[in-house]
């Protein structure tokens, strides 16, 4: 009995000294994060059997940790993005999230990701030689081949490899002419984060989505400038500001980027473009 | 056997059954619950579009971990403790013989991990009905084999506890379970030992139980097809190994000196 009253005493005693701790140290400490074992192999030798199951954890793991640097962390390293997906899809191969995924982690320019593209493409490349006869992975190559590395030729060439695959999508040829024919031009861009779009759900959708913004706010610009360009040809002089396209009839709304950032006009040059400032500006655009 | 014999077995059996379920083995549900529980509710956000996998992964998972720990712990002390206790004494000094009281013991255990299978399969298709996922009829393909690799366990743990104290049998079948799990290392030993011979690598390779052999849980959660001629030729390994492990067990409780 008096143990258990012991016990009852002490109890109230631990968040006590929690919320102590916490008030002494921060209850949001950095914790730094630690990868114990950096070998797919080495992690499938410690769960035989289990590997399926570990895949999921390691899974997790690296969902949690790039949504943990892309959120939370100052200097977004994401430097252990690319162990964490080695040892996932080496203990379980079959895991095309993480073939797909992974690469848009890998693929997107800091602080959306690691900017470190040529890993992506890696990761993507992995998947396709042990799931040869997916086409939706090989079809993502091709994409990242032409949306993150510019490389039009080389992304044609492997969507019209993906366009051959049993089960492939009918579009894959068209696609892949179009980006052959067009190459860097914003519309072959904007019908691949379209399929994109079309294909996926949750972050890859809003990803796909945001980057439809980044194009149609760059449309929108060279649209303004040529909107400026006709009055300059038809009244002789260039507009002092792009409100004065709205109060000519010109344009229906105010000048502004789909984040709702005023466009950057430059009177001198009569150039209209998007805004350092805006969430929708892309230096490489 | 005889009706007699059969009776006898039965009733050891269902008095393993009643002891293991008064030693609360049955409680590990209450945790897998949980598990499954908490993997219903959290997965979906947190692994992206991965949750139906991820949650037949678990459950799977669980049945195979809570299964072999309580085949391993239980089984070792299932002849072991009776010796050391001296309570086997009394029982056979009744009309019963050292098989039937082993037969009893292996049956007991065995239908103590099949209801605990069966709940925790049970468990796992109400968490996916739960999460509005498809409960797939397919998962019984990986866990009807992962029940016969605990049967085989099941029957190493006996073995082990006729030859030597619980402790030391809990180790060797720890070690035996181990060993099985790696069968793919003792196959390709010699890529990283040249020097081994070649009868060896082939002697342990067949002689070690192949709990490899067992595991469909990752075609399963993909959705790959299960041959029935596998699984048939799985059940008879099963059975050939299983029976082998308790004939001998049976000879050396047999041979064993209990007093």
């Amino acid at each position: 009995m008096l143990r258990w009253l012991l016990a009852l005493v002490l109890v109230p005693l631990v968040p006590l000294l929690q919320k102590r701790i916490d008030a002494q140290l921060g209850a949001y400490r950095a914790q730094e994060e630690v990868l114990y074992l950096w070998s797919g192999q080495h992690v499938r030798r410690l769960v035989p059997g289990f590997e399926g199951l570990a895949a999921d954890v390691y899974w997790l793991r690296t969902v949690q940790y790039y949504g943990g640097q892309r959120l939370f962390a100052r200097d977004k390293k994401f430097e252990l993005l690319l162990p964490l997906i080695e040892i996932t899809t080496t203990l379980d191969p079959r895991l095309v999230i993480a073939y797909k995924y992974g690469a848009t982690f890998l693929c997107e320019s800091p602080p959306e990701g690691a900017g470190r593209c040529d890993l992506g493409i890696k990761v993507l490349e992995k998947g396709v030689a042990v799931m040869p006869e997916n086409w939706r992975l090989r079809q993502d190559l091709g994409f990242f081949h032409f949306v993150f590395l510019r490389d039009p030729q080389r992304s044609a060439e492997i969507l019209m490899e993906a366009s051959k695959l049993p089960g492939a999508a009918f579009w894959l040829q068209n696609l892949a002419a179009m980006v052959l024919a067009k190459g860097g031009q914003r519309e072959s861009s904007r019908a691949i984060w379209r399929q994109i779009h079309d294909q996926s759900d949750g972050p890859m959708k809003e990803n796909a989505l945001q980057h439809i913004e980044v194009l149609d706010a760059y449309d929108a610009a060279d649209a303004l400038q040529s909107l400026v360009q006709t009055v300059e040809q038809r009244t002789g002089r260039r507009p002092e500001t792009l409100d004065e396209l709205r109060s000519a009839g010109l344009i229906g709304r105010p000048p502004v980027d789909g984040s709702g950032a005023p466009f950057l006009y430059d009177r001198q040059s009569g150039t209209v473009r998007v805004a350092p400032q805006s969430k929708l500006w892309r230096p490489d655009l | 056997m005889g009706a007699g014999r059969l009776a006898r077995v039965w009733a050891v059996a269902a008095n393993t059954f009643r002891e293991t379920v008064r030693e609360r083995v049955l409680y590990n549900l209450v945790f897998f619950a949980i598990i499954m529980t908490l993997a219903g509710l959290l997965m979906g956000q947190l692994s992206i579009r991965q949750d139906e996998k991820i949650i037949k992964d678990i459950g799977l998972a669980s049945m195979e971990l809570f299964g072999t720990l309580i085949a391993i712990f239980i089984g070792v002390g299932l002849v072991a403790k009776e010796i050391e206790r001296r309570s086997l004494h009394p029982l056979l000094a009744k009309p019963l013989g050292r098989d039937e009281f082993f037969l009893g013991k292996f049956a007991g255990l065995s239908f103590t991990l099949l209801v605990n299978v069966l709940v925790m399969a049970a468990g796992l298709a109400l968490t996916l009905a739960g999460t509005g996922r498809r409960v797939d009829p397919h998962l019984l393909k990986a866990i009807y084999p992962i029940y016969l690799g605990l049967l085989l366990v099941v029957a190493l743990a006996l073995l082990f506890s006729t030859l030597t104290s619980s402790a030391l049998a809990a180790v060797f079948t720890v070690g035996m379970v181990v060993a099985g799990r790696f069968s793919d290392v003792v196959r390709n030993m010699r890529e990283v030992a040249p020097g081994a011979p070649a009868w060896l690598v082939q002697l342990l390779y067949y002689a070690l139980p192949n709990f490899r052999n067992f595991d469909f849980k990752d075609r399963v959660a993909y959705g790959d097809p299960v041959p029935l001629a596998a699984m048939g030729t799985v059940t008879a390994y099963a059975a050939v190994y299983a029976a082998v492990v308790l004939l001998i067990g049976m000879s050396t409780f047999r041979s064993r000196e209990l007093s």
